[in-house]
């Protein structure tokens, strides 16, 4: 038997170094299968194709709005069939959103969707596209003058409404002046957000005493400018204005800073706008006493739907109301779940 | 292996095949890692370069790009054919480039941009036809405006083409550390697995290696003790067809087949010496054989009745000596004849010797001097017949006859305990030391019988004692020398196989 032991022992060995070799080839195979099929999914990934292509053009698309309000939409014309890319204020680039427009225009895009803000000159973009054949949709301020499809947000004459009323409830004895920080050209819908303050500040007040109310454009400036002209804002001889109303998510966040190093919590109430991570701190920390958002979902959904609309039927609604949401330290908590949502 | 099949046994296979088999496997395994490796390195290889083909592919569009607005400014500039026909080169290239790129609508940003480049491309390959064909129909204004705008479109394209080229860098810098990692851990899998192979492929060359030489040095051992005459020890036996295996059975067989030849050799000494006695069984049958001839020629019963006749007629003839003679002599005959091939005893032995010294005696004239000094009591045990007489006979032929001196033969018979002793000595010519050895021997042959003889010689008397008791050296001769006389000794054991 000593015979048989040996012989099994040979034949083990040949086996068990047959067996590595094996295992070596198939795990090596299998790996560099895994790792070579890798490489060509990183390659070929998101293969599947849409019928539309559709871009949404803003100012700065780094902004956590913008971000949002992208995001929903973009998953909102998966569904409808379309892609859609974001266009906008990008590091490095001096392509304002009158290049953006030609560009889209010049690639024969499916569809625009403009953060219109009363640029000069952006009006007969939008008229240029649509002649191109591409369905423009302005979101948050209207063209009126301009061909465009559809227009997605609140209009002024609603929006002056809840700002004014949330002016009139920040008011007190001590407010002696109103700041309304825009973010577009004077003309626009200015006139509607500046009567409505005003006519909700004389209405609280009744004329007993005068409050100024003034705004300022931060619209031409850069990101740095505007953090200058807040601090020059504060620094102000006369001192800050008591309510301080900001109608972006940058300019809230930068005159909340501002506010902060200055030491002006009790002297400046902030009414912000959007809900970023900074603004919902400040706002349950009762440092900044009320933001405003407008809907992200309903911007996304309405615009994506008009353009699908315009696609399928031809035509479409040429206005899609957006509700505008005020959050309080009250109401906090149920937005900021919205909000990790 | 369990396999019964013999054309799969490992062990059968020969001490070469096995080498080969384990080198071969050995180096197969190892070529093999060694190509898998390879090959592996090259996919990879080719992967990366097929990863940075697109970026080439990029740069290559870009490159024409420039070509197709270089071409149409030199054309604006100088508008010559050659600048137009340039001009036309260049745009057929790009548009051929940029028909490349993607046209589907996907999520993928980098094929999005390949689309969108694609889209630009033609408006503005469009918006250059245009101004060329201005500047053809020499409308200033409107090539001026188109340039313009073409040049707008160029700076567009440039930027996404940056930015296409940027993208495809971007997620060719992830496969490429993918594959850088997936190289770096292909070295440590194979160095690994080399490793271990290496140490495998020892193990089992050791094995094989020892399994050849540990049944060559038990082979060794052992035939070192087949050398000291041990035959018991052997080989484990196996089955194995190697050449191991077929030296060792060879061995074993070997170890079996000396066993078996001294067994054999041992066997045929045995055979030889029983030959050699039958030889002299045969001689013995020989010289009674001659005998009974010698008998048959006369017919004994008449010779009998007629020397009885003769005596009787001598009796009444008042010739008592004649009778006495002629008595004795039929007595003598009788016994040689009756007692030819049967036991006597010593007395009849006597008696026989006793008649032949008469008759010689009458013969020739009382010449021999006989005396016999003989032991009464041992005189019934059983012995040879016709032992003594031709010793006698011998006495007298080549003792005693033609000596000058009066002759004598004295016959002595002694019990000496185990034995009985017989003594036959004479006074005549003794006989030499070699030639009591020769007759001792049984060299000495009585080929012709003398026609004075009974015709039973020493050698036959000494054959026929030693078959008759087994024993050797019962007769035993001596003389001191020439002219000492000779004695003869017979000694009869008194126990033997056959006594009654």
């Amino acid at each position: 038997m000593k015979g048989k032991h040996r012989i099994n022992k040979e034949i083990l060995l040949m086996a068990a170094a047959l067996t590595i070799t094996v295992m070596f080839i198939f795990i090596l195979s299998s790996y560099y299968g895994r790792i070579m099929k890798d490489v060509e999914v990183a390659a070929d990934e998101l293969s599947q194709t849409y019928q539309y292509q559709y871009e949404m053009i803003v100012d700065n698309r780094n902004l956590t709005f913008w971000q949002a309000v992208y995001e929903n939409a973009s998953e909102k014309a998966r569904e409808k069939g379309a892609v859609l890319e974001l266009k906008g204020l990008e590091t490095g680039e001096d392509y304002d959103k009158a290049d953006y427009m030609d560009m889209s225009i010049a690639a024969q895009v499916d569809g625009i969707i403009l953060e219109y803000n009363g640029e000069e000159g952006m009006q007969e973009k939008i008229d240029e596209a649509v002649e191109a054949g591409i369905p423009v949709v302005t979101i948050v301020n209207d063209a009126t003058q301009s061909l465009r499809q559809s227009f997605v947000g609140i209009n002024d004459y609603q929006l002056g409404q809840v700002y004014g009323a949330q002016v009139a409830e920040l008011l007190d004895e001590d407010t002696e002046s109103v700041l309304i920080l825009l973010n577009w050209e004077q003309d626009l819908g200015q006139n509607q957000l500046y009567a409505q303050i005003n006519s909700a500040l004389e209405k609280k007040v009744g004329g007993k005493r005068r409050i100024k109310i003034h705004s300022r454009n931060f619209m031409s400036q850069s990101q740095f400018d505007t953090e200058e002209e807040l601090r020059a804002i504060f620094q102000a001889p006369e001192g800050p204005p008591q309510i301080l109303v900001c109608m972006d998510e940058m300019t809230t966040e930068c005159a909340y800073q501002t506010m902060i190093d200055f030491n002006m919590v009790d002297q400046v109430k902030i009414i912000g706008y959007y809900t970023s991570k900074t603004i919902m701190d400040a706002v349950e920390k009762d440092l900044i006493p009320v933001t405003m958002s407008m809907d992200v979902e309903q911007i996304g959904t309405y615009s994506i739907e008009a353009l699908t609309e315009f696609w399928e039927v031809g035509r479409t609604n040429s206005y899609y109301p957006v509700d505008l949401d005020v959050i309080t330290k009250e109401n906090w908590e149920e937005q900021e779940e919205q909000y990790e949502e | 292996m369990k396999n019964k099949n013999r054309i799969l046994r490992w062990k059968d296979r020969s001490l070469a095949v096995k080498v080969l088999c384990q080198v071969a496997m050995v180096a197969v395994i190892l070529f093999s890692t060694n190509m898998l490796t390879y090959f592996q390195v090259n996919r990879t290889m080719q992967t990366l370069d097929s990863v940075y083909a697109s970026n080439v592919d990029i740069t290559e569009l870009a490159e024409s790009l420039e070509d197709v607005q270089t071409s149409m400014y030199s054309y604006l500039t100088v508008k010559t054919s050659d600048t137009l026909e340039n001009y036309f080169r260049c745009e057929e290239r790009y548009k051929r480039l940029s028909e490349r790129l993607n046209d589907q609508i996907t999520e993928n940003p980098v094929k999005l941009l390949e689309r969108n480049i694609r889209r630009m491309s033609e408006t503005y390959l469009g918006e250059t036809a245009e101004t060329v064909q201005a500047k053809r129909g020499r409308n200033v204004e409107k090539y001026k405006d188109y340039y313009e705008e073409c040049l707008k479109m160029y700076r567009y394209l440039n930027s996404y083409i940056a930015d296409l080229n940027g993208q495809q860098f971007k997620n060719n810098s992830a496969s490429y550390q993918t594959l850088r990692q997936a190289i770096l851990f292909l070295e440590a899998v194979s160095s690994i697995m080399l490793i271990l192979i290496m140490g495998v492929c020892t193990l089992m060359l050791y094995y094989m290696v020892k399994n050849v030489s540990a049944p060559l040095r038990g082979l060794a051992a052992t035939a070192k003790l087949v050398g000291q005459a041990n035959f018991n020890v052997k080989m484990p036996p196996t089955d194995a067809e190697d050449e191991v295996g077929v030296l060792t059975r060879a061995f074993n067989t070997m170890v079996s087949s000396l066993e078996e030849y001294v067994k054999l050799t041992k066997e045929n000494m045995e055979k030889e010496q029983k030959m050699v006695e039958r030889e002299l069984l045969m001689e013995t049958h020989l010289k009674e054989a001659q005998l009974r001839y010698l008998q048959s020629q006369i017919n004994p019963h008449f010779l009998f009745n007629s020397l009885n006749a003769g005596a009787q007629l001598a009796m009444m003839e008042d010739a008592e000596k004649t009778s006495i003679f002629v008595e004795r002599m039929a007595e003598f005959f009788r016994y040689n004849v009756k007692k030819g091939n049967e036991d006597a005893t010593l007395g009849e032995e006597v008696e026989a010797v006793e008649n032949y010294i008469y008759i010689l005696n009458v013969r020739f004239a009382g010449d021999i001097h006989y005396t016999a000094d003989v032991d009464e009591s041992v005189l019934d045990y059983k012995t040879p017949s016709l032992i003594l007489q031709p010793i006698v006979e011998n006495a007298v032929n080549h003792g005693i006859r033609n000596i000058e001196r009066e002759g004598t033969i004295h016959l002595e018979i002694r019990d000496a305990g185990e034995y009985v002793r017989i003594s036959v000595k004479d006074n005549g010519k003794g006989i030499s030391r070699e030639r009591i050895a020769q007759i001792q021997k049984g060299e000495i042959h009585s080929r012709e019988t003398p026609g004075d003889s009974t015709g039973i010689g020493m050698n036959n008397v000494i054959s026929r004692l030693e078959l008759y008791y087994k024993q050797k050296d019962l007769l035993t001769i001596e003389s001191e020398g020439e002219d000492k006389g000779t004695e003869v000794v017979i000694r009869i054991p008194k126990h033997t196989g056959e006594e009654v």
